[in-house]
């Protein structure tokens, strides 16, 4: 069977990744990220009218009304209750370090209803988050993957003893935390707003990604048993190649299903499926990438180094 | 030995047939719970509004756990029944979800923020003669003689002395004493009645008032009387609380994002299991069907532990299949090895689930790892996510490893399905 010499290029691997989280950076940079309501704070208020309106008169009506900023789309979603039937919503975001007071909703509501087509007795949805809050949920989650991350590096590290814990359960972090700049960098250059979903998106690649990344670990540990004889090169790259089948097995059938949802969620327009879905497969790809081409060679890397190290020391 | 093989495969199959029905019967009597972000309804995150007071932790604890109950009766009133209110101590603060009922036509998210915003919070306050509103009612000063939690009874009474109706309080131990020291200081003085900020009346100090009585003069009639006490009763939060996040879903655009979702995962449920199918021939055929358990077993366990399910909880789910799948995955591709090595099928499978085994447990304890964590951590929907992920996780290590080892090996028993070709070496 022809085998991927993974550690050979794996300087080709690290630039591509690179490369990518650069191009993010700049983005973020020059666009900024942009926190949905959820993270930022202020009032979403969401109207339903009898077919698309001009969501840039809104913007006006209501900014010159409130004398806040206000971003308005509008959003289509099938209804699930009659088919071939859209449900057409006007969105309006109002991010602000307070939080709109009932009088200035309904003002907002007011002006909408007079000036465009309101579905009479349709949805009508509203998002008021004090700032504090969305900056805590923020926090909470970081907070969350962080000391997630040190007990897995604790478990790693006694699990993997054998093959150095310290060193695998490290790599596996870094590899994680690549990951989620890869999946990161998509936002400011997408300029999509960055919300729950994100951290939703973000926590389950981190499941993937981590399984991906144990499974070869786990063949690095039984082959430095069984392969006494070879060098640490060759260990990695036998370990990586013998889980590629599974790898590729495991990704096609998790792909399978998260493009399955894309497909259904962009066909019915549910905004945040395809949301939700869209981070996920991009994330996905980054995840398994950062397995295969980041995660063990960092470790031999990082053995190559130690045994460096040790060297002088003996003689 | 060989009928004992095949009882195993058949005693599994049956299981799996029994839980899928079980839970076909938990789903036709709608008795998933779903979150309000899917059924729609009110999510509110109240927090007490403490201000200049200084109140002991334990008295937060202990004023959180009232406004619970109070907010519990409120809605009672209301005929809400179906609701959850839950207190999150660690961050002090109230959260609450509120479902749209079946039925309910008028779904602005104002009238239902108006409801919950209204906590009614009773003061007897110094007043300043000087400090009064455009209606020249005085203003709230925060200096609180006394407080609704100081109040055990409030009831209408008629008005012996002067006619009229007037609201009995009946104060505790704690309110006896500061009333008679605040009445004793400020006699001929108005002491201030609010509700929150809302100026409700101001009778003047006659004298000092040590019985552990009190009464609000001013009401118009016995209803008036009757309302008043009934507010206060119930309405004796210990603080007043405050919104500071509220979220208003509306039901059909939630209940659109399920049906595609839960669409979506039938459809994909199928085409990885013509994907193991064909990669994995006969175990395939084995992993699709612990795969199907793995599906029964959470919506029973979701439908028995009345866990709500939200849309980042389904992700968990998905999560959670997709670990079962792999599981299945790791272990079939260290059979396939074995197999190629010339090992007999039964020497296979047995050391293919043993050589797989390290490798499925570390994955799946570093997942529930997370998923405790995320739990312990997480706010509303991280919560919803961690939750389903560590039942999915828990369930699928049943499911991916023990029933499909068990089938497995039930299988081989059979001679008809001997052939290495139907697990997929050449």
């Amino acid at each position: 069977m022809k085998q991927l010499n993974i550690i050979k290029n794996q300087n080709k691997y690290f630039f591509i990744s690179l490369a990518i989280i650069v191009i993010g950076l700049i983005f973020y940079i020059v666009n900024g990220v942009q926190l949905d309501i959820q993270f930022s704070g202020g009032t979403r208020i969401m109207i339903e009218t009898n077919g698309e309106v001009d969501s840039n008169k809104a913007e006006e009506l209501v900014e010159s009304a409130l004398g806040k900023s206000v971003t308005a789309q509008t959003q289509k979603t099938n209804n699930p209750d009659a088919e071939e039937e859209v449900i057409y919503m006007l969105r309006l975001d109002i991010a602000s370090e307070e939080t709109l007071t009932a009088d200035e909703r309904d003002m907002v509501v007011d002006i909408i209803t007079q000036n465009f087509d309101v579905k009479e007795g349709g949805n009508q949805e509203m998002l008021s988050v004090e700032p504090s809050i969305g900056r805590e949920t923020l926090l909470s989650g970081l907070k969350a993957v962080l000391i997630a991350s040190v007990l897995i590096i604790a478990y790693v590290t006694w699990r993997f003893s054998a093959i150095h814990g310290l060193a695998a359960a490290i790599t596996a972090v870094i590899a994680l935390i690549h990951y989620i700049l890869v999946t990161f960098s998509l936002y400011p250059i997408f300029r999509l707003p960055l919300g729950e979903v994100f951290i939703s998106a973000v926590l389950t690649i981190i499941g993937y990604s981590l399984n991906d990344t144990i499974i070869i670990y786990d063949r690095i540990r039984e082959n430095t048993r069984l392969m006494k004889k070879s060098t640490l090169e060759e260990i990695v790259n036998t370990s990586i190649n013998q889980s590629l089948t599974r790898t590729i097995n495991t990704s096609a059938t998790t792909l399978i299903t998260l493009i399955t949802l894309f497909i259904f969620a962009s066909v019915n327009n549910i905004s945040s499926l395809v949301e939700f879905s869209l981070p996920l497969i991009a994330g996905f790809i980054a995840g398994v990438y950062s397995t295969v081409f980041i995660a063990s060679p960092l470790w031999l890397m990082w053995r190559r180094r130690a045994a460096m190290k040790k060297t002088p020391k003996k003689a | 030995m060989r009928n004992y093989s095949i009882l195993k495969l058949v005693a599994v199959i049956v299981v799996i047939a029994v839980c899928a029905f079980l839970a076909y019967n938990e789903v036709k009597n709608n008795n998933i719970r779903t979150g309000i972000d899917i059924r729609g309804g009110v999510y509110a995150i109240l927090e007490p509004d403490i201000g200049k007071t200084s109140l002991s932790a334990e008295e937060i604890d202990k004023g959180l756990e009232s406004a619970k109950t109070i907010l519990g009766k409120r809605l009672d009133a209301k005929n809400i029944f179906d609701r959850s209110i839950n207190i999150d101590s660690v961050n002090d603060r109230i959260i609450i979800e509120i479902p749209w009922a079946a039925g309910e036509t008028n779904f602005n998210p104002q009238d239902q923020l108006n409801e919950l915003g209204k906590t009614a919070l009773l003061t007897f306050q110094e007043v300043d003669t000087d400090k009064v509103d455009e209606n020249g009612n005085y203003l709230p000063t925060g200096r609180i003689v006394l407080q609704g939690n100081q109040v055990k009874d409030a009831n209408p009474a008629p008005y012996e002395e002067k006619g009229g109706w007037v609201v009995v309080l009946e104060l505790d131990q704690s309110g006896v004493e500061s009333f008679a020291e605040a009445t004793g200081r400020l006699i001929g003085k108005p002491i201030a009645i609010f509700m929150d900020d809302h100026f409700i009346s101001a009778p003047i100090v006659s004298q000092k008032i040590d019985g552990g009585n009190a009464i609000i003069t001013g009401q118009a009639d016995a209803s008036e009387a009757a309302e008043l006490a009934a507010t206060i009763r119930s309405g004796a939060l210990p603080f007043r609380l405050v919104a500071t996040k509220v979220d208003s879903i509306s039901p059909q655009l939630g209940a659109g994002a399920m049906n595609v979702a839960v669409k979506a995962g039938i459809i994909g449920f199928f085409l990885i299991c013509l994907f193991m199918l064909l990669v994995y021939r006969l175990p395939g055929l084995i992993a699709s069907i612990g795969l199907f358990g793995l599906a029964v077993l959470t919506i029973l366990s979701v439908a028995w532990t009345k866990i709500s399910v939200t849309l980042p909880g389904i992700g968990g789910i998905i999560l959670a299949l997709g670990m079962g799948v792999d599981a299945n995955c790791v272990i079939y591709e260290r059979i396939k090895e074995e197999l190629r090595e010339g090992k007999t099928l039964r020497a296979a499978i047995d050391q293919g689930f043993h050589r797989a085994f390290t490798a499925v447990v570390d994955s799946n304890v570093t997942t529930l790892i997370t998923a405790v964590v995320l739990y312990a951590l997480g706010s509303g929907p991280i919560k919803g996510f961690a939750m389903t992920l560590g039942i999915g996780v828990a369930i699928s290590f049943i499911t991916a490893v023990t029933a499909t080892k068990l089938m497995l090996q039930g299988v081989t028993g059979i001679s008809a399905f001997k052939n290495k070709w139907l697990y997929g070496v050449k």
